[in-house]
């Protein structure tokens, strides 16, 4: 019984850090319709961004987080205006788009290789990571409690964002149809850049928690590709589920482990993400896309 | 995009200028990793290698030969490996290649070599298949400078059963790697004839996972009082923090020769108390000098020790064999290198068998302590 | 001509015949892919195991291979290929990393993660360019077929398609399987060249790189296909000695060709006398369609 409440609590802090990126991906998609394989990318000059202004400037970690979800935010934009937007302009086919994210994604990987080098940095210890026991019961880290602390807190500002603001209104305006909603007067640019604004940004914040959990490196983006699945699990274009998703992901993956066998985890991963799209393709939350099928 | 073709224009010339050959040079071939998962270790390689032929230029070459070190990347990839490898050889015309550092990629290009003539020294390739093929005969161009798995895996098995009287033990180990798959092989049946008791054997796949704890949580429960950690440094270094967190508090750390230096930036603390099987020590006073002139060259700590010193004297090594040889042909180095005796290297004094191994090394022993790997104990299994 | 240049020979001709694979599916059929290094894998592994394990000549087995790419193609296309667009390319993601991961774990057949080494080097360049001239053949037949106008149909409009009476999920599950042969063959006989493989090779960077070939030389163009898998093959191995930026060249390639030309080098020509006419300026170029596949 111990061990299997160990398991659900990995899973469960698995899952936060899942969450964070997989909405990401949802927001993007809600918008344009496309699944932006550069995602990881931004998560990785997150981290990049948080690495060196703690060590080469000697900045707080606040100052550092803060530093690196505006620098990555700002990134996304730029990829977007740079790589997406004249592809936008030019043709509604969203695939050129998707391919175009899969050369970003190997473009800003190898510059870190390139800048960076590959050696595998660690954040110095600025989220504490002791133990914390649970009541006897499991023993998760103060870093886990701390992660899904932030989870929380900017998935509800997101909320607050999209509920509470006028761009938010806009944003989800445009979700239901990007084109409708530019005809009533939206300022199309600007509202993509601010989605893909606030996307750099949480993935960011995903970035620096996972470079602190393991290590930070060029290829730290792939671990991406799991909140990808999980956001298709909860429904594309999504955000309650995206968040539902990548609980669901991270649970499966440590039950799995856990349980069966730790080779088999991914495979599980992968197989949720075939059998949810043949047996519903909108995921769990997603809109109707009787349109795509 | 018409400067984008400009700019790979330039880029193909500038290329292929550095192809051209120059005469009279010996040209010595060096696999590493420079990119990927283990581009640390690969780039500290690279840097010792360059160093060595720096050192023996710098005094004639040899027989008034120059020494040219050809350096390709594999990512940490056998298909790259491959490809790397029949370039040195076909386009690069090397006389003998260096590396890689892994068994996994040594087994994969020893059909290449050996079919070619030309020999490869891995350098911390430990597998037994390094050398030998599947029917135990050896390879006649491949050798290694460091010692083999069976002898590595007796080591970790006696030290923790033997000296530390732990007999209570877990495995970790990289499914994805020949080098944890057979030092774990060679761990479990040493470590049962010194009375141990392995209570979990657990797996995972290298380059893809980095969270450990599900396979921790299972290790935990079945009471382990050691877990072996067959891998290469960033895995142990993230499952070391990941027990730590976990609350593993009592359990004994015992790792194989892929400690580096860099796992300390990411397991911090928890490294502390942990023991490390290896080739070499860094107080080794032979090797004060080689620390020295590394960081003046290069502004920066060895800190993929073993690799580098194992790199630095595999090219030593070959050196000797290149001197001995006569006509430096790659199957009169292959002689040379295959008839070594007593040859006084940096590290060691090297010997090879029959089976291109090097005979009777010591095991070093490193404990973790006070944010360094610091000599422990030497030993040698009864 | 030295041992590596002929390498390169063989290479550019595998990757040649891969390349028409993806091409016939996703430049004709209007499917895109993410997935196509799975059909690679099951090739080279069928090839390898067969040869290996089962001493079986490596003609039979290379034929297999295709076969049973092909088959596993079909059984995967018939549930996966009712989505459209980009869920489908999603779908091939999950469909190629359950493959790898099902012979990553099958260790008693494939040796898993390990990957099986010394296999016997069979491709040599003449069985090679004889494999790609007869593939090649058969590919332009093939979109000059009946088959081949119904696969255009379907990629140009398939609600259209239907009322025409083209069954065009049938269609679509055919080019998937003919597709996955082709690559399956390229598999097998890349399994002969490199003489040793292991999972991680196919994973989903390969598969990109399958993909984004096709697109670069030109979505419906076989010429095109062939084209840009030269180039790119090209491009990569003389970058060797600069290694650490070749990725980071690929990547921009990949970037740049969507930002200026999406619909890659070729478009949809063939290199022919009437693309030379065209390029000239005597013909009129064929009205364009930006409607792409969809």
């Amino acid at each position: 019984m111990g061990t299997f409440i160990q398991q659900i609590i990995n899973g469960l802090s698995l899952g936060s850090v899942y969450a964070l990126i997989a909405v990401g991906y949802s927001l993007v998609y809600s918008i344009l319709l496309f699944s932006n394989f550069a995602h990881g990318g931004f998560l990785v000059i997150g981290g990049y961004i948080c690495y060196y202004t703690l060590n080469l400037m000697g900045a707080n970690i606040w100052l550092a987080g803060f530093a690196a979800l505006i620098g990555a935010g700002f990134c996304a934009v730029l990829t977007e205006r740079l790589a997406y937007k004249p592809i936008r302009e030019r043709t509604s086919v969203t695939l050129y788009l998707l391919i175009a994210s899969m050369g970003m994604s190997i473009v800003i990987e190898n510059l870190f290789v390139i800048i960076a080098g590959g050696r595998f940095r660690a954040l110095p210890p600025v989220i504490p990571t002791a133990p914390v026991d649970l009541f006897g019961l499991a023993t998760t880290s103060a870093f886990d409690l701390l992660s899904l602390a932030a989870a929380v807190v900017f998935l509800g500002g997101l909320q607050l964002f999209l509920t509470r603001t006028k761009w938010g209104l806009a944003i989800r305006a445009a979700a239901y149809d990007l084109r409708v909603a530019g005809l009533m007067g939206v300022n199309v640019g600007r509202l993509i850049s601010i989605v893909f604004f606030v996307a750099g940004l949480l993935a960011a914040v995903g970035g620096i928690f996972l470079s602190v959990r393991y290590t930070l490196y060029p290829q730290l983006g792939a671990i991406t590709i799991k909140a990808f699945v999980a956001a298709v699990i909860g429904g594309l274009g999504s955000l309650p589920g995206a968040v539902v998703g990548s609980l669901i992901l991270g649970l499966a993956e440590m039950l799995t482990a856990g349980f069966l066998s730790s080779q088999l985890r991914d495979l599980v991963v992968f197989s949720l993400l075939v059998i949810t799209l043949i047996v519903r393709p909108s995921g769990l939350f997603g809109k109707d896309i009787k349109e795509k099928v | 995009m018409k400067k984008f073709v400009l700019f790979l224009a330039a880029l193909l010339v500038v290329t292929l200028s550095g192809m051209a050959i120059a005469a009279d040079t010996i040209k010595v071939g060096y696999l590493a990793a420079l990119t990927g998962d283990w581009a640390a270790y690969g780039q500290t390689e690279r840097n010792t290698a360059m160093l060595a032929v720096d050192e023996i230029n710098a005094k004639g070459g040899i027989n008034g030969r120059k020494i040219e070190l050809v350096v390709y990347d594999f990512r940490g990839r056998q298909e790259d490996a491959v490809n790397a490898v029949r370039r040195m050889i076909e386009e690069d015309k090397v006389a003998a290649i260096v590396g890689a550092n892994a068994s996994g990629i040594n087994i994969a290009t020893a059909a290449l070599v050996n079919k070619a003539g030309v020999s490869q020294i891995g350098t911390v390739s430990t597998n037994p298949a390094v050398t030998v093929d599947r029917n135990g005969k050896v390879r006649p161009y491949s050798f290694r400078v460091c010692f083999t798995d069976p002898y590595q895996g007796k080591l970790i098995a006696y030290f923790a059963a033997h000296e530390l009287k732990l007999t209570k033990g877990a495995i970790l180990y990289d499914i994805a790697s020949d080098y944890s798959q057979g030092l774990r092989e060679f761990f479990m049946k040493s470590y049962a004839e010194y009375g141990g008791k392995v209570v979990a054997d657990e797996a995972f796949k290298g380059g893809q996972d980095v969270d450990f704890r599900a396979q921790l949580t299972k290790i935990r429960d079945a009471g382990a009082d050691v877990l072996v950690l067959p891998n290469m440094g960033k895995e142990m270094a993230l499952i070391m923090k990941q027990a730590r967190e976990l609350g593993m508090k009592e359990i004994t750390f015992i790792g194989g020769d892929g400690y580096a230096e860099f796992m300390w930036e990411i397991a911090g603390e928890a490294m502390e108390g942990s023991y490390w099987i290896n080739h070499v020590a860094p107080e080794d006073p032979a090797m004060a000098k080689f620390f020295a002139d590394y960081k003046t060259k290069y502004n920066d700590e060895c800190k993929e020790f073993v690799n580098g010193i194992l790199g630095y004297d595999a090219m030593y090594w070959l050196f000797d064999a290149i001197a001995r040889a006569g006509d430096p042909t790659p199957a009169n180095i292959a002689k040379a290198l295959a008839t070594t005796e007593n040859l006084q290297v940096h590290h060691a004094v090297l010997t090879m068998d029959e089976f291109h191994n090097p005979k009777d090394k010591d095991g070093v022993v490193l404990i973790a302590k006070d944010g360094r790997g610091q000599f422990f104990t030497k030993i040698k299994p009864e | 001509m030295s041992n590596y240049t002929e390498g390169i020979l063989i290479l550019l001709m595998i990757n040649g015949i891969a390349a028409m694979g993806v091409s016939l599916l996703t430049g004709f059929t209007g499917i895109f892919t993410l997935g196509h290094a799975a059909y690679l894998a099951i090739g080279s592994y069928t090839t390898a195991i067969l040869t290996l394990d089962y001493g079986l000549h490596w003609l039979p087995a290379v034929l297999l291979g295709g076969t049973l790419a092909m088959i596993i193609g079909y059984l995967v296309g018939l549930p996966t290929l009712k989505l459209m667009g980009d869920y489908y390319a999603i779908a091939s993601i999950g469909l190629a990393e359950s493959i790898r991961l099902i012979i990553e774990n099958w260790q008693s057949v494939t040796n898993g993660a390990r990957g099986i080494p010394g296999i016997d080097t069979f491709t040599t360049l003449p069985t090679t360019a004889l494999f790609f001239v007869v593939m090649a053949y058969g590919a332009f037949c093939l979109i000059n077929s009946r088959i081949g106008r119904a696969f255009k149909a379907c990629r140009d409009d398939h609600v259209a398609a239907s009322l025409l009476g083209f069954n065009t999920p049938r269609y679509r599950v055919l080019s998937l399987s003919i597709s996955a042969f082709y690559v399956g063959i390229a598999g097998g006989l890349y399994a002969g060249f490199i003489s040793f493989i292991q999972p991680v090779m196919f994973d989903m960077l390969k598969s990109t790189e399958m993909t984004s070939v096709v697109v670069f030389g030109g979505l419906g163009s076989m010429s095109g296909a062939l084209l840009g898998t030269t180039i790119i093959t090209l491009v990569t191995e003389l970058f060797r000695p600069i290694s650490q930026y070749r990725m980071l060249i690929y990547g921009l390639v990949l970037v740049l060709v969507m930002v200026f030309r999406p619909e890659g080098l070729l478009g949809r020509h063939e290199v022919g006398p009437a693309l030379f006419r065209q390029l000239i300026g005597r013909h009129p170029a064929p009205q364009r369609e930006e409607r792409g596949p969809h």
